[in-house]
């Protein structure tokens, strides 16, 4: 147990040490802050040994000429105004930098996710990814905004106290000196202590958002079988466990924290007046000096209860980290190039060559797949859900590594490729057309700098898609809310289209919506995809096998193989699957 | 403040724990005035050389004894304030759920699963901050800064006490224009927080677009660009943010000089002393919580209020479905016979049923097919009484079921909804969720008629393999069948399979249609599906179309009259072959 939580130390360690080196880059800023921090506690400091030149100098010897007074009073509301705007400036540029270091974190995270393989995407639930990038990183900023601001501050604060007290009088400051490990201790038990409780009052908040979440989800079945009261007993229970862990809390807190703090302060107090009082038994002593260690005992104290209150956040921070770091240093890359020849597709010949794949290294999900597509040829994969078509086009899009066998392109193979020549040259239209907020022209050009007004224009009167849009109410500029909720889904399939053309791929990979499209639409998409494999080598995969039927080659694929291989009208007469396929269509588009 | 109002009979109920609470609470703030007062009179007695030893260690002893004291008062209040403020949550919780079980799922229709949860976390926590933090600051607020400025006044000096006040409502003004300002621009912030999440949701959702356009460089960009906006719009708040501590000590650093400065008048004039002087400047330290105190004190009543009534409007809607008064108490068992004009669900205009009268003898098999929204799911509801019939009614053994006790109605009926929801807990402790005692081999035998004792053998924990959101992945075949495999368990007269075997392959779907006709020889069975094969064994079978009967009869009867019922069921042949990869006579 001990061995787990030394370790665990260690890589607390090691994340917060990683995290601090994101503050590398704001070093010239950090010092100038720092500086200010520091005059400004320096000018603070100074006020009460004003105060204490004027009741031991002045004051006391009821000694009272104008001139060094009004130098005293001006100087103490110069210092306190000077103290003021630099905390003022100090609190600000720390809180600034926190801030630009999270972009930095921000950044490099959501960079790092950009290069991730699908294969990734997976796996992980997209929320968690979302979460990770958000507001996982907005806790981590807490951790900044608390380790700079509170921290810093007020650790040279104390600094700038006990100095003062040492010019004051050097004796007493180092009898005062003892305090500090009292403190230290008091934090390393409180650290220590409420590590553990803090831990068990968060899981136990989770169980009860859990069970809440999941007897809402699933309360249906509660009441159909009538466990009601069964049910309200287990969150009773839990909703106890999580009382109780909160109560520990409080009783921790109020233990260790404030209540503990005040009565250090208290004892400090006695510590200060004991001396004050047995020196000035002995001699005179300056009650000027008495008063300004009063006074810094009042500010010493508050520093540390918020260093106190801030350590349970600094707890949760480097969880948050963890989990960042967590994803930066996720390997399952997406595929790149290899070599560096930099081949173009040219003429766009296709050819999968005894091609085996799987996703999760066990199953394959195609088997052996052999088959060319000459320059300007249609290939059509046909087939129901889960016999492998959509992994075809996935390989041919370099999402996913070949398993086995390869891929070439115009003779090449497909790893030589660069990403930017593949994603130029080979354009994909999916099943489910994916729309960007943002207005129409955005989502053709996407960020293509390349695509001119005009080229979108040209590309959307190409597939059919002008008409309606020129018929909206601010046409290509019209704007597109989230997933294109306000656009039929026929329209959203031609906006996918032209973002398509608009790149003039040399060869085209459809994926066939499945989704009955509104007829007003249907006939524009049927022209338009006509008109798009005109002269490009087209790999598509059909729902409707109607569509396919010009098809130079059509693949009839089960469980991953090629079963039937052949044109519309030969497979039609083999009498196979593909005809049974038919057949089931044909009575289907009767109803 | 009527919030406090709104509270107190939670504050009545733990009455002890409150005044305990409260009134050690306000003995702190008296007990912490003596340190100050002490600091003046040693200081005095320093300055004329009245200071002897052993009043020196008495006072400080008196000092320790007193700080002792005031932390053994300061647990306890905040054990006893903070504490209930727990119990107040708890109890709020409980009631919550309480009352979430017992209303209908038209409710659930309404309201969405988010916001349920964000009342039973966030509000109750604001209600918790009220009746904790709000009665700390409401009495820290007005007895501790009432106490220290009546001390100041009387035992010091009212005169010192008045100036050196002056400045303290410049503060409590500002920092309520900083509140202002600083939520205006929060707000900001948080919005543009979360276009930026939005914005990474896009981003993961579209990432097949975004790799095929070979987008990634522009949507770092993209990305950037939002970031920056929200780290400039965060930076707006913490301008604000920054100005309230400066602020208070720029305050507080007037309020001393003037303290000093006239202080040091009053002194030469003889009517104030040097140690006064000392704790009146400590006393003014001790303002500066109080000030702020009253100041938070508004923000979370304001938080409170409105969560607390939010709660209390959850807990004030009435649940739909009820029993009647003097309902039987017993389990219904017999025909189910349904006779229903019209069914129309709550606000909405066009019935989901019509004409639907049909009688079936207890031991039977009811089929109910038809296409996606023709009524299917919603006959079987209305049987669970989930949403009750106004023209109409569904009657057990000649008696309407509405005055059967709803929990007795609900026992006799075992239910496996379309959506087939697991908990998060193991595949045994899912399976006897309707009877949590059932033996293990009681559940083994469910599992093996619902075809899935194989697959759990499977696993690595068997039976203790934890499922549902957090543990492992099911396919959707797996999980419905022990969801069958959940209500199997509870024996009941009335079976309802609402489309339960959709992810089912037609082999398996077979085989626990056959064992469920063995296991539940003269038990009543209603099935509504897609998939014809599963109820050609049927006694009767309904299609529906937009609510209404079209056909009925036996599987033969239908196949002879040349229906929607024969159509598809030939259609669906021919799919099954096409899905098995086959052709005919193969």
């Amino acid at each position: 147990m001990n061995k787990e939580l030394a370790v665990e130390a260690i890589s607390q360690q090691k994340v917060f040490r990683r995290l601090l080196s994101y503050a590398k880059p704001h070093k010239k800023s950090l010092a100038i802050a720092f500086f200010v921090l520091l005059i400004s506690a320096v000018a603070d400091v100074l006020g009460p040994i004003i105060v204490k030149i004027f009741i031991d100098d002045y004051l006391t010897p009821q000694l009272f000429e104008w001139k060094p007074l009004l130098i005293l009073g001006i100087g103490y509301i110069s210092l306190h105004l000077l103290s003021v705007t630099l905390n003022f400036y100090q609190l600000f540029s720390f809180h600034k930098i926190a801030l630009w270091i999270i972009h930095q974190l921000r950044m490099d995270v959501f960079g790092k996710v950009q290069h991730l393989g699908l294969a990734f995407f997976d796996k992980t639930p997209g929320g968690s990814l979302v979460s990770r990038i958000t507001n996982d990183t907005e806790s981590i900023k807490e951790l900044y905004v608390s380790v700079l601001s509170t921290y810093v501050q007020n650790i040279i604060f104390l600094i700038g106290i006990l100095t003062a007290m040492f010019i004051l009088n050097p004796s007493l400051a180092i009898l005062y000196l003892i305090i500090i490990p009292v403190i230290l201790l008091l934090m390393k038990a409180y650290r220590h202590f409420s590590s553990k409780i803090f831990h068990l009052a968060r899981q136990k908040l989770s169980q009860l958002n859990t069970k809440l979440n999941e007897s809402l989800q699933g309360m249906n079945i509660i009441q159909a079988m009538g466990q009601q009261k069964r049910l309200q007993k287990e969150f009773g229970k839990i909703n106890d466990d999580h009382y109780q862990a909160n109560i520990k809390q409080i009783k921790i807190n109020s233990l260790m924290v404030r209540p503990a703090v005040d009565f250090l302060y208290l004892l400090a107090l006695t510590l200060i007046l004991s001396f004050f009082g047995i020196n000035s038994l002995n001699s005179p002593i300056e009650i000027g000096v008495l008063y300004a260690f009063i006074n810094y005992l009042d500010r010493f104290f508050e520093p540390v209860n918020m260093m106190m209150f801030r350590l349970s956040q600094f707890q949760q921070a480097i969880v948050s980290a963890e989990r960042v770091f967590g994803l930066l240093d996720e390997k399952e890359m997406a595929p790149v190039n290899e070599g560096d020849s930099y081949p173009t597709i040219e003429k766009g010949h296709i050819m999968f060559n005894n091609v085996t794949f799987s996703y999760d290294g066990t199953t394959n999900v195609l088997r052996n797949i052999s088959f060319t597509a000459k320059p300007g040829e249609t290939v059509a994969l046909v087939g129901h859900t889960g016999s492998g078509k959509s992994s075809i086009t996935n390989l041919l899009m370099r999402f996913y590594p070949i398993t086995h066998g390869e891929i070439l392109i115009d003779g090449v193979p497909l790893e030589k490729y660069a990403n930017d020549e593949l994603r130029k040259k080979i354009g994909l239209v999916l099943q489910d057309p994916f729309l960007f907020v943002g207005d129409v022209k955005q989502n053709i050009r996407l960020y293509n700098k390349e695509i001119s007004d005009e080229d979108i224009i040209e590309a959307a009167k190409f597939v059919q898609a002008d008409s309606f849009i020129q018929d909206l109410p601010q046409a290509y500029d019209e704007p597109i809310g989230e997933r294109g909720a306000t656009f039929s889904s026929g329209q959203r399939q031609l906006i996918s289209f032209a973002r398509t053309m608009a790149i003039q791929p040399k060869v085209l990979v459809l994926d066939e919506a499945t989704a009955s499209i509104d007829t007003e639409t249907e006939e524009a998409i049927q022209t338009a995809l006509e008109k798009m494999r005109k002269g490009r080598t087209t790999i598509a995969i059909a729902h409707r096998l109607s569509t396919i039927q010009d098809a130079d080659l059509i693949l009839v694929l089960h469980k991953g193989e090629i079963v039937e291989r052949g044109t519309h009208q030969a497979l039609i007469e083999k009498k196979g699957l593909y005809y049974n396929m038919y057949l089931l269509q044909q009575g289907m588009s009767k109803e | 403040m009527n919030i406090f109002r709104d509270l107190m009979w939670f504050f009545k109920m733990e009455k002890r724990n409150y005044i305990t609470g409260v009134i050690l609470l306000i003995f702190v703030s008296l007990l912490s005035l003596i340190p100050p007062y002490i600091v003046g009179i040693i200081i005095d007695r320093i300055q004329f050389r009245t200071l002897t030893i052993v009043s020196l260690v008495e006072w400080n002893l008196f000092i320790i004894l007193l700080g002792a004291f005031l932390y053994i008062f300061r647990y306890i209040w905040r054990l006893k304030i903070f504490g209930s403020a727990m119990r107040l949550g708890r109890l709020l919780r409980n009631h919550l759920f309480e009352h979430f079980t017992a209303l209908s799922p038209q409710f659930y229709h309404k309201q969405r699963i988010g916001d349920l949860m964000a009342h039973s976390t966030n509000d109750i926590q604001a209600v918790e901050n009220t009746a904790g933090e709000g009665i700390l600051t409401l009495v820290d607020s007005i007895t501790m800064g009432s106490l220290v400025i009546i001390t100041m006044a009387s035992v010091i000096s009212w005169k010192l006490t008045l100036i050196s006040l002056l400045p303290m409502p410049v503060m409590a003004w500002l920092t309520h224009r900083y509140g202002d300002m600083i939520h205006e621009r929060f707000f900001k912030a948080q919005e543009a927080f979360s276009s930026l999440n939005d914005k990474v949701q896009e981003n993961i959702s579209g990432v097949r677009v975004i790799k095929a356009f070979g987008q990634e460089e522009a949507e770092k960009e993209g990305f950037s660009r939002q970031s920056i906006d929200t780290v400039q719009k965060n930076i707006a708040v913490a301008k604000i943010d920054s100005l309230f501590d400066p602020t208070i000590q720029l305050i507080v650093g007037l309020s001393f000089f003037l303290a000093i400065g006239f202080g040091a008048m009053f002194v030469v004039k003889d009517e104030l002393s040097i140690g006064e002087l000392t704790s009146f400047t400590i006393y003014l330290g001790h303002l500066i919580w109080p000030m702020l105190a009253f100041g938070w004190l508004f923000n979370i009543v304001e938080r409170g209020r409105a969560s607390y009534d939010r709660i209390q409007a959850l807990l004030h809607t009435k649940p739909e479905i009820v029993d009647k008064a003097h309902s039987l108490p017993r389990k219904p068992s017999g025909d189910v016979t349904y006779q229903i004009d019209s069914f129309t669900y709550p606000e909405k205009e066009h019935p989901a049923l019509s004409n639907i009268h049909l009688t079936l003898k207890q031991g039977q098999t009811l089929g109910i097919v038809g296409r996606t929204g023709s009524g299917k799911t919603t006959l079987l509801r209305l049987l669970l009484r989930e949403f009750d019939i106004k023209k109409g009614d569904i009657t057990i053994d000649n008696i309407t079921i509405y005055d059967y006790q709803l929990k007795k109605l609900r026992s006799t009926i075992s239910y496996v909804p379309q959506d087939h929801f697991l908990f998060s807990a193991s595949i045994e402790e899912n399976i006897s969720f309707a009877k949590p005692d059932a033996t293990m081999k009681e559940i083994e035998t469910v599992a093996s008629i619902a075809a899935i004792h194989e697959d759990i053998m499977q696993f690595n924990d068997t039976y203790d393999t934890i499922v549902g959101e957090r543990g492992v992945t099911l396919s959707g075949g797996q999980k419905q069948r022990i969801s069958i495999a959940r209500a199997l368990l509870m024996n009941a007269e009335i079976l309802i399979l609402d489309d339960a075997l959709s992810a089912v392959d037609a082999k398996t779907e077979e085989a626990i249609l056959k064992s469920l006709q063995q296991n539940r020889k003269n038990k009543t069975t209603l099935i509504a599906t897609h998939r014809l094969s599963a109820v050609q064994h049927a006694d009767l079978i309904l299609v529906l179309d937009n609510g209404n009967i079209i056909e009925k009869g036996t599987h033969e009867e239908l196949m002879l009259q040349h229906g929607w019922y024969k159509e598809m069921y030939n259609r669906q042949q021919l799919e099954s072959l096409v899905e098995q990869g086959g052709v005919q006579d193969e």
